[in-house]
């Protein structure tokens, strides 16, 4: 189950959706199926039992018929004085007469000779104690023996196909009484007749059999003998009822036993059509499932997409977030109430965090300004300490003009780096504060470095941050001035491609541009010792951003330029 | 939640366990139609003479049609049973059952109607608890002889017509069933072989049935009128029916009122019947009926409680108490009911 809690919510409830809905529309429609099955079946089956039972009530009546007969003729028989042939020969003619399918009525003495028929003139076989009619009434005297039919076997002009019915009756021959064979022969016709009258659909069919399972009648061509297929399965089956095939057609037999006799009737009944209806069925239930599935399928992955989608929208846009700083960004989510909702505070959430965070950078940013300057000033009572050194020790030699000088450039100096407590100024104040501080340092040099200032015309109205250029200046003597050789230092302020470049170049030894990589290192790294340089170019990116910067580059024993440089725009 | 489920299924297993507990030995009773009031009485004999505990019957009824009948053995030959008793409608349409027992192997106790011998003998597994049929037409003879007064030659007052031949109507069974074709034949053999002469004025098939047997006895009043000397019922209800029409066209008087019907000659007829109904019982000590053989259906009912208890326990068959003829037949004696046994 481990794998289902790691599912997403969406497919959790559709799976879930889907199983039981599968689950109980599967039981639902095996259960009506079976149902179904079971019932058409039972149906069929009571219907084919119905008919079987209509077939033998058909069949029962016309042997009860046959039955009637005979105990008329039986009851006739003895009434009368049997020497008297023409009476009796009347009574049977008559009676043989008046049911069309009786054949002959004869009464048969024990000896097997005719005691009397219907037959008018007749020449009968000899001995009739042989035949199997004879046999059988002897057998069971009180029965009434239904034989299978058969070529006439009484009368020697005649070999029509009868059914011979016989009992043992008594007789009276001068008045004594005397046990005798009623034989009455039937014709087939009525049996056919009979088998005839009811559809048992196409190749539908019913068979008489004995209770030796001999093949009494077949109402179909199929079946003449005793070991076709019905027979068989009528024998096996012996009575009740069953679904069978007989040549690839369904049918259902049911067999029973005609009342009075020893014979049994096996109707064969088509069914096939329930085999196709079963299998309609089942496709129109199969059919109902699938769609009733599939729609539902359909319908529950909408509704948890109405919950999911905006859920995941939220979820995307949160661990995107994480990830980025796209925390500006609002959600916009659609959908499901609750999730609207829980979006909606979340937006006002990620308000509030913004806004919390957009002050601390502002409240980092100024504090850190202000100590960045309160460094940047920092060196100036060294400066100041040295520059009152100088102008003490030109007071002492009274060189006045260079005391006013010095002091004159030290005032304004001073004045442009508090420039009354503003950060930016002007470039042109800038420029200004370095050569106030350029002309304090050679006083103090005593001439031994010369410098150029070149500013572009254009963009001395440009603002900046106060107090960039003369840090470096002041790196550039540091470094830069020896006392080997007369230095030199250039200054150039320019725009280029939309930004402003302050440019420093002193003819120094140089650096090595392992040198170069360690004094980027330096400016880079938090930890490392204040220095000028460092200062400026953090206060530069406090200010401008990513989009300033400094660039040393050196020829050794040549010169070194430092490049510091800042956005246009900003200016 | 597990422990919830295992539960759960134990309750489920302890009530499909109790159930399906040992259940008895079930044994078919197949009755083959119970508006046949001598089968009710018979069966309620056999239930009331279980002495056994080693099964209990179910009954059923084939309403008189062998096809009912057949369903109903393809239903109980279902439950693999150990016996069946049957009661068959059609005594010749019984060797389908046979064969359906040879294969299932079961044995059957046929009651009441008793199939064809050769059926009988086609399996080992056959019995037949009855009465010969013959025997209650010689005692229905027995007791005509008795009430013409056992004198062949000179019959008493019952002869109305002085002529010493017993005028008799015969009200016959269903015609082709063992019993009316027997009883029919044996009772006027009977009485033939004992030097009485017999003037049968008509036989008349009413089908075992009361209510047919009053439709024929009218019209036969109507055509013998009080020539008819004697009534020979092929059973009780048969008989009854003829009292009822009887009665009702002003026979049987109680003149001294003593509860009794008086043996006047002109308002009294005798009837005889078989079977031994209690209603017939009845009618005989109030004078109406003047004899019935009963089958002796208390004995049949023991005979059958004791060789079915037999089957089911597997006990001997040659240890039980009644007579078991050919391993087959257990062969329960009449008995004779006249004014006389009251």
């Amino acid at each position: 189950m481990k794998w289902f809690k790691q599912l997403s919510i969406d497919r959790k409830l559709n799976y879930a959706v889907i199983l039981l809905l599968s689950t109980a529309l599967l039981f639902a429609s095996a259960f009506i199926y079976i149902n179904t099955y079971n019932t058409v079946d039972e149906i069929v089956e009571a219907n084919s039992k119905e008919i079987n039972k209509q077939i033998i009530l058909n069949y029962e009546n016309y042997f009860n018929d046959v039955r009637d007969l005979a105990n008329y003729i039986e009851l006739k028989t003895k009434e009368v004085e049997i020497a008297n042939q023409e009476s009796l020969h009347e009574i049977y003619s008559n009676v043989a007469t008046l049911n069309s399918d009786t054949i002959t009525i004869s009464l048969v003495k024990m000896d097997g000779t005719i005691a009397a028929t219907s037959k008018l003139n007749y020449s009968a076989y000899e001995d009739l104690t042989e035949r199997y009619w004879f046999d059988r009434a002897i057998d069971n005297e009180e029965v009434y023996f239904f034989s299978t039919p058969h070529p006439q076997d009484v009368f020697v002009d005649s070999n029509e196909q009868v059914i011979s019915v016989s009992k043992q009756i008594d007789y009276y021959e001068y008045s004594q009484k005397y046990s005798g064979v009623l034989l009455i022969e039937l014709s087939t016709e009525q049996i056919d007749t009979l088998a005839k009258q009811t559809n048992l659909g196409e190749n539908g069919h019913l068979i008489i059999i004995s209770d030796k399972n001999q093949l009494i009648y077949s109402s179909t061509d199929k079946c003449q003998n005793s070991t076709c297929d019905s027979n068989v399965i009528a024998r096996k089956i012996i009575i009740g009822g069953d679904f069978v095939s007989i040549d690839g057609t369904d049918m259902y037999v049911s067999i029973n036993t005609i009342h009075g006799t020893r014979w049994r009737i096996a109707t064969f009944i088509n069914v096939d059509l329930i085999g196709s209806s079963k299998i309609s069925i089942f496709f129109l239930l199969s059919t109902v499932l699938v769609v009733t599935i599939f729609i539902s399928t359909l319908i529950a992955s909408i509704l948890t997409k109405q919950i999911t989608r905006p859920l995941n929208k939220l979820k995307e846009h949160m661990t995107d977030i994480q990830h980025s700083d796209h925390l500006y960004k609002e959600v916009e989510v659609r959908g499901q109430k609750e999730v609207v909702i829980l979006a909606a505070a979340y937006n006002e959430m990620i308000k509030e965090i913004r806004g919390l965070m957009n002050q601390l950078v502002d409240e980092q940013n100024e504090k850190r300004k202000t100590e960045l300057i309160a460094l940047q000033t920092q060196i100036n009572p060294h400066f100041l300490y040295n520059t009152l050194d100088s102008i003490i020790w030109l007071s002492e030699q009274n060189d006045n003009e260079h005391v006013i000088e010095m002091v004159m450039a030290l005032s304004r100096f001073f004045r442009i780096s508090i420039s009354r407590g503003k950060d930016i100024i002007t470039i042109d104040k800038e420029i200004q504060h370095a050569k106030y501080y350029l002309k304090i340092q050679t006083i103090r040099y005593s001439n031994k470095f010369e410098y150029t200032v070149n500013v572009e015309e254009s963009i001395k109205d440009k603002k900046v941050v106060k107090l960039i250029l003369q840090p470096i200046i002041e790196n550039a003597i540091h470094h830069g001035i020896s006392t080997e050789f007369k230095g030199q230092i250039d200054i150039s302020v320019y725009k280029k491609d939309g930004f402003i470049y302050f440019e420093v170049m002193n003819n120094g030894y140089g650096l090595t541009d392992e040198q170069i990589e360690e004094i980027y290192e330096k400016i880079q790294n938090d930890n490392h010792e204040s220095i000028g340089l460092k200062n400026v170019v953090q206060r530069l990116k406090l200010y401008y951003g990513e989009r300033s910067g400094i660039h040393i580059k050196s020829v050794l024993d040549e010169s070194t330029t430092i490049q510091i440089y800042f956005p246009l725009e900003k200016g | 939640m597990k422990k919830l489920i295992i539960a759960f299924l134990f309750i489920s297993l302890g009530l499909f366990l109790t159930g399906c507990r040992t259940k008895e030995v079930e044994v078919p009773l197949i009755i083959y139609d119970y508006d046949d009031l001598y089968m009710q009485q018979f069966e309620e004999l056999i239930y009331d003479n279980k002495n056994y505990n080693s099964y209990r019957f179910e009954s059923y009824d084939s309403k008189n049609s062998q096809i009912i009948q057949n369903d109903i053995i393809n239903d109980v030959f279902l439950d693999n049973p150990r016996v069946i008793i049957v009661n068959p409608v059609d005594r010749l349409g019984v060797y389908p059952i046979i064969e359906k027992a040879k294969e299932k192997d079961v044995p059957i106790i046929f009651i009441n109607r008793e199939p064809l011998k050769e059926d009988m003998y086609s399996y080992d597994q056959l019995f037949y608890v009855g009465a010969k049929p013959e025997q209650s037409a010689i005692f229905q003879a027995d007791i005509i002889i008795d009430l013409f007064g056992g004198n062949s030659y000179y019959l008493n007052e019952l002869d109305k017509n002085n002529d010493n031949n017993i005028q008799c109507v015969i009200l016959k069974g269903e015609p082709g069933h063992q019993d009316a074709e027997i009883r029919t034949e044996r009772v006027v053999q009977e009485l033939t072989d004992r030097g009485f002469h017999i003037d049968i004025l008509i036989i008349e098939e009413a089908y075992f049935s009361q209510e047919i047997a009053k439709e024929k006895m009218t019209d036969l009043l109507v055509e013998f009128g009080n020539t008819i000397e004697l009534v020979i019922s092929n059973n009780d209800a048969m008989a009854i029916g003829a009292i009822e029409v009887l009665k009702e066209e002003g026979y049987f008087v109680d003149e001294n009122d003593n509860g009794v019907i008086d043996r006047d000659t002109e308002t009294w007829m005798p009837v005889v019947g078989i079977d031994g109904l209690p209603i017939a019982l009845e009618l005989i000590d109030q004078g109406y009926l003047s004899g019935t053989v009963l089958n002796d259906s208390k004995s049949m009912a023991l005979a059958i409680n004791e060789l079915t208890n037999a089957l089911v326990t597997g006990e001997k068959l040659s240890d039980i108490m009644s007579d078991l003829e050919d391993d087959k037949y257990i062969w329960i004696d009449y008995k004779k009911y006249t004014p006389n046994d009251k």
